[in-house]
């Protein structure tokens, strides 16, 4: 479900789009698509999901008659040295409770030897995060997906190289559809660096070097101290690192990508975009419904790449 | 003549809006300023002598003023979605306008959030603070989701370093006597509000009194005063006639409707009356514990929204059968996406309605009358 679920604990399946029958006005349409999928697809042993936004505080409410093993993780909403120890304490208590459910015994070697292997899977991501101005980023994105269950595969042989287009730089939440990506390249825009949770912030974990010891607080400083989600309430560090990564990487104009309903995304844009515009950059806002929702945006992309 | 509740409300109202622009006329404060959310413990503040200002209930009041409208407008062209909380769109458009029935609040020094009712408040307060340019510190609560010791020492190390950055900026060194005594006067004012609000299953009260007053309770729940406000209040209305039991009992699920001149729906409400509300108790906290910092904790990180579904629906059953209601409007409230699911299974028929707290335009009022007169014939 989401970035802050550390994965060095237990298989999860990242959720990538369902199309949800659970009336929920108001929530982003993933946490609705969530809820459907946790009630309905009976090969789902188990919900994790973090207290980090308005609509994922609330799913809990909505599955805990299913009988299946629940976990809200209370993220901290700051970035400081308590929060990481405290972090530290929950992913242990997740831990526990995976354990106890499961009647399964999780020992602090199976953690790190998952560590290494996420660790060597968020470098090779970071690897072609970093050359992402010669791959198709269509394909890139459906690798990094692919990668994010078990075994934890990422494999850059895979990915298409890419066809020239104006180069551009993508903000959102997951991309879950990842028709968009298809959508962009089509409309002859290129995205050469990103601010998305499983591509530019996953590739940050990468460069992180922790000093702890302790394999709790090595997990729990990479998810709170990389590059920070707008639920970590640092707009500001968001703004200035960005910007400074698509000047740098030539970006001619910046796509928002948003969910219907997500309100961290939308307060955040709306000092993103004067942030922009101060500069003179160009952003486009594009805005899905649910999910599943990644074409049908071809005409305003079109008319982005016209414009810059 | 006996002391009138009133005389203390015009006094706490005239004392709370001095800095607001409409007032103070140019006038800078004489404390440091800081912005909070509802459940911040304003307690710390007030022992340290700064000022706290509520942009979420100067959005209430502006929308109670008829005012909301073009402020709404204006925060879409700041490109605010009109998708989010509406106290915050309200808000945008009138610090963007300069314009609000007291004019603005004064500018913050500091920007205090917190996510005890909600995760939209702290990103509300980032855009405040890209707007100021002044620190934003967020208390982080996590609530009935972590247990107890783990939860308890994250808060009370926040607690302590949000006392050392407040007292660098107010100059003042935090008495902790000083900090025990507002505590007293937090716990003194819930008990004095608790029996103001019991009198709405008995009396002739309208619910229009209690959304309105409950303001002291969230603003200044920890001056003296306001025990004392409500004590006197209460003395007033235990005597107002008994209420028509004549009338189906019906319990208010949701934020009351600051635009309405009554706060809820009285043109679909025939044959109804209210006799309790999940809101008028939020702010009762439960300062429990041994020491200050303890029930600190206790009464900021548990705090109704900050509670599990299960216990959420245990104490809103328990409000619904102490209140006596037969039926409930349950608000959908497009701005609020943590409140509407506190009233799952609690065990009466209920009318959900479509509704904003702030945005008059937003409920389709002829569909909501449709829904209270199928609420009337289910229950007969």
């Amino acid at each position: 479900m989401s970035g802050f679920v550390p994965e060095q604990i237990a298989d999860t399946v990242r959720f990538t789009g369902f199309d949800g029958s659970e009336r929920l006005s108001h929530y982003c349409g993933y946490a609705a698509d969530f809820i459907s999928q946790v009630r309905e697809d009976s090969t789902i042993d188990g919900a994790v999901f973090p207290k980090s936004c308005d609509s994922s505080r609330s799913i809990g409410s909505y599955i805990d008659d299913t009988g299946k093993f629940i976990y809200s993780m209370p993220v901290p909403a700051v970035k400081n040295e308590g929060a990481v120890a405290y972090f530290a304490e929950i992913i242990k208590d997740y831990k526990s409770k995976i354990e106890q459910h499961f009647g399964v015994s999780i020992s602090e070697e199976d953690i790190k030897a998952r560590d290494a292997v996420i660790s060597g899977r968020n470098a090779q991501i970071a690897s072609a995060y970093a050359k992402l101005d010669g791959l198709s980023y269509a394909s890139y994105i459906r690798e990094v997906h692919a990668s994010l269950s078990s075994p934890y595969e990422f494999n850059e042989s895979r990915i298409n190289s890419g066809n020239d287009g104006k180069p551009v730089f993508l903000i959102g939440s997951f991309l879950a559809g990842v028709e968009l990506a298809d959508s962009i390249e089509k409309a002859g825009l290129k995205v050469v660096a990103d601010n998305m949770p499983e591509s530019g912030r996953l590739a940050s974990r990468a460069g992180f070097e922790s000093s702890e010891s302790d394999i709790y607080m090595k997990i729990a400083s990479e998810i709170l101290c990389t590059r920070p989600s707008p639920t970590q309430d640092l707009f500001d560090e968001t703004i200035k690192s960005d910007i400074a990564e698509l000047r740098g990487k030539g970006c001619k104009g910046v796509i928002f990508a948003t969910q219907k309903y997500c309100e961290p995304y939308d307060y955040l844009f709306s000092v993103y975009k004067k942030a922009l515009d101060d500069q003179g950059i160009p952003v486009l806002q594009v805005q899905m419904a649910d999910s599943t929702d990644g074409s049908g945006k071809a005409a305003v992309l079109e008319a982005f790449a016209d414009i810059i | 003549m006996p002391d009138s509740y009133l005389v203390h409300v015009a006094g706490a109202m005239r004392s709370y809006y001095k800095d607001f622009s409409k007032y103070a006329k140019g006038r800078e404060p004489s404390q440091k300023v800081a912005w909070v959310t509802s459940f911040t413990p304003i307690e710390i503040l007030d022992a340290l002598d700064i000022e706290y200002i509520y942009p979420e209930s100067y959005a209430a009041v502006i929308a109670a003023s008829g005012l909301e409208q073009p402020l709404l407008e204006e925060s879409t062209r700041q490109f605010l979605s009109c998708d989010c909380c509406s106290y915050s769109c309200c808000f945008e458009g009138c610090v963007e306008t300069g314009k609000g029935p007291r004019g603005v609040p004064p500018r913050p020094d500091v920007l205090i959030a917190t996510n005890n009712q909600c995760n939209t408040l702290p990103g509300w307060w980032n855009i405040l603070a890209k707007r100021y340019n002044v620190p934003l510190i967020v208390l982080d609560y996590p609530g009935e989701f972590t247990e107890d010791p783990i939860a308890r020492a994250y808060v009370l190390k926040q607690h302590k370093d949000f006392v050392a950055r407040m007292e660098e900026l107010s100059g003042n060194k935090l008495d902790e006597n000083e900090l025990t005594k507002r505590v007293e006067n937090s716990i003194n004012s819930v008990a004095a509000w608790k029996r103001v609000a019991a009198c709405l299953k008995e009396r002739e009260v309208p619910p229009t009194l209690l959304f309105d007053n409950i303001n002291f309770l969230i603003t200044a729940r920890c001056k003296e005063e306001t025990a004392l406000i409500y004590n006197l209040m209460a003395d007033e209305i235990e005597t107002y006639p008994e209420c028509d039991k004549s009338l189906t009992p019906l319990f208010w699920i949701g934020y009351p409707l600051w635009y309405h001149k009554d706060r809820y729906l009285t043109e679909v409400m025939d044959g109804f009356r209210v006799c309790g509300s999940n809101y008028i108790t939020w702010w009762n906290l439960d300062y429990e514990g041994d020491t200050v910092w303890d029930k600190l904790f206790s009464a900021y990180n548990n705090t109704f929204l900050n509670l599990s579904q299960k216990t959420k629906t245990e104490r809103l059953s328990a409000l619904i059968a102490a209140s006596g209601a037969k039926c409930a409007v349950t608000c959908r409230n497009k701005s609020c996406k943590c409140d509407y699911v506190s009233a799952k299974n609690v065990g009466i028929p209920q009318a959900e309605l479509e509704v904003d707290m702030i945005d008059r335009e937003y409920m389709d009022v002829e569909r909501a009358g449709k829904l209270m007169a199928i609420l009337k014939e289910t229950i007969g």
